[in-house]
């Protein structure tokens, strides 16, 4: 591994972790609070690519383990590898990869601004939704012994804040392209 | 600002090794799940709770810690309850709290050093095959924890350029300044790695030589 791809996993790890220091915010018309954290996921996926993305979710999750309090509100050790919301913790891995996988395919140098930020979104999307519920509403369903059908609508309340984190991703993810591009092109 | 949330202490949990205590929070986080006896499931619990109190915490500190996780445990165990029957629920709680304060036990007598060696160890056979590195491992690990606080200086400075400038706060005028500074920083940092010879690659030990 090139020493600027173990560095940039890194700086993405640590990224992941200060933005977990970020309070969590209410808007008026959901009742769940947004947590930032979760937007260092799908911009690991965005900006670094599928594979360096999910390399730096693994490092996070390393860390909790090691006991550190690096989950967004200073939680750490392994209760939180083996509680019933452990499934969003490790579905982090297979989203950031999901979310860098797609981007890579569909973000282009020489795409307009719109089309490389719907890439974007787009990648948000389907990997910090769709691929992180699909790990974490399942295991959800077993460790806490509720019915599929009832954990994935009990889920579906913190979808409108995943939607604005991963709009607010894509604008991040493309300035970050303009700037300082890292995501490799692959068709 | 990372402290780590090992507890200094000579407790029974304290002085057996890394690699059993990792063992012992998974046996019995499968085992719990196996077993419908209400009188296992309370003795489980009630081990679980000698083992978390005897770890060192004070009360207060002991329950802040697994406070969160308690909480979506009575809340999904009520779901249980209400879904299944409220019998479901209840031992699906003891089973829940005992592994959670076994887990919160055993992070709390653990250092990060005793982790790393049990990591170290489990990932041997991943490095025979050549799919991991635990020097670089290491590495990234440490960067990681050096980083974080200087990240999060970043974060407060871009945060009160903002409020000088009168700008409302919001995510994404805050988040896309912080990576793009944060990721320049990778070549200066990879330059200085591969200068120390550090990472002790076969291509920085030909240049040296």
């Amino acid at each position: 591994m090139k020493t600027k791809d173990l560095v940039l996993i890194a700086l993405f790890a640590a990224i992941i972790i200060v933005l977990g220091f970020i309070p969590p915010i209410t808007l008026g018309f959901i009742p769940v609070p947004i947590t930032a954290q979760t937007l260092g996921v799908m911009l690991a996926g965005c900006i670094l690519g599928a594979k360096r993305g999910a390399l730096a979710c693994v490092l996070v999750i390393i860390l909790v383990a090691a006991g550190l309090p690096v989950l967004s509100g200073g939680r750490g050790g392994y209760a939180w590898l083996i509680a019933p919301t452990s499934g969003f913790l490790f579905g982090w891995v297979a989203a950031a990869f999901a979310t860098g996988y797609i981007a890579e395919r569909f973000v282009s140098r020489d795409g307009s601004t719109w089309q490389q930020l719907s890439g974007f979104f787009i990648a948000a999307v389907v990997g910090g939704v769709a691929v992180l519920y699909l790990i974490g509403v399942p295991w959800v369903s077993v460790v806490a012994g509720i019915p599929f059908s009832k954990a994935l609508a009990g889920s579906m309340a913190f979808v409108p804040g995943d939607l604005i984190k991963a709009a607010v991703a894509a604008f991040a993810a493309r300035a970050a392209y303009v700037g300082y591009p890292l995501l490799p092109a692959r068709s | 600002m990372l402290t780590s949330l090992y507890v200094e202490g000579s407790s029974i949990l304290h002085r057996i090794g890394a690699r059993w205590k990792i063992a012992l929070l998974f046996t019995v986080s499968v085992a719990v799940y196996l077993v419908d006896m209400w009188l296992l499931l309370a003795s489980a619990l009630a081990v679980a709770i000698a083992l978390y109190s005897s770890v060192g915490l004070t009360a207060r500190e002991a329950l802040r810690r697994i406070a969160p996780a308690l909480l979506t445990i009575f809340l999904l165990c009520a779901l249980n309850a209400w879904f299944t029957t409220p019998a479901e629920g209840g031992q699906m709680a003891l089973r829940l709290v005992t592994i959670v304060m076994i887990a919160a036990a055993v992070t709390a007598s653990m250092t990060m050093a005793d982790f790393m060696e049990a990591l170290t160890a489990i990932l041997k056979p991943l490095e025979r095959i050549g799919l991991v590195n635990a020097a670089d491992l290491s590495l990234a690990l440490g960067l990681v924890l050096r980083f974080v606080p200087d990240i999060f200086a970043d974060y407060q400075a871009i945060r009160q350029a903002h409020q000088a400038r009168g700008l409302p706060l919001r995510w994404h005028t805050i988040i896309a300044p912080l990576i793009v500074l944060t990721l320049k920083n990778a070549d200066t940092v990879s330059e200085a790695i591969d200068a120390r010879g550090i990472r002790n690659l076969a291509s920085t030990r030909e240049t040296i030589k």
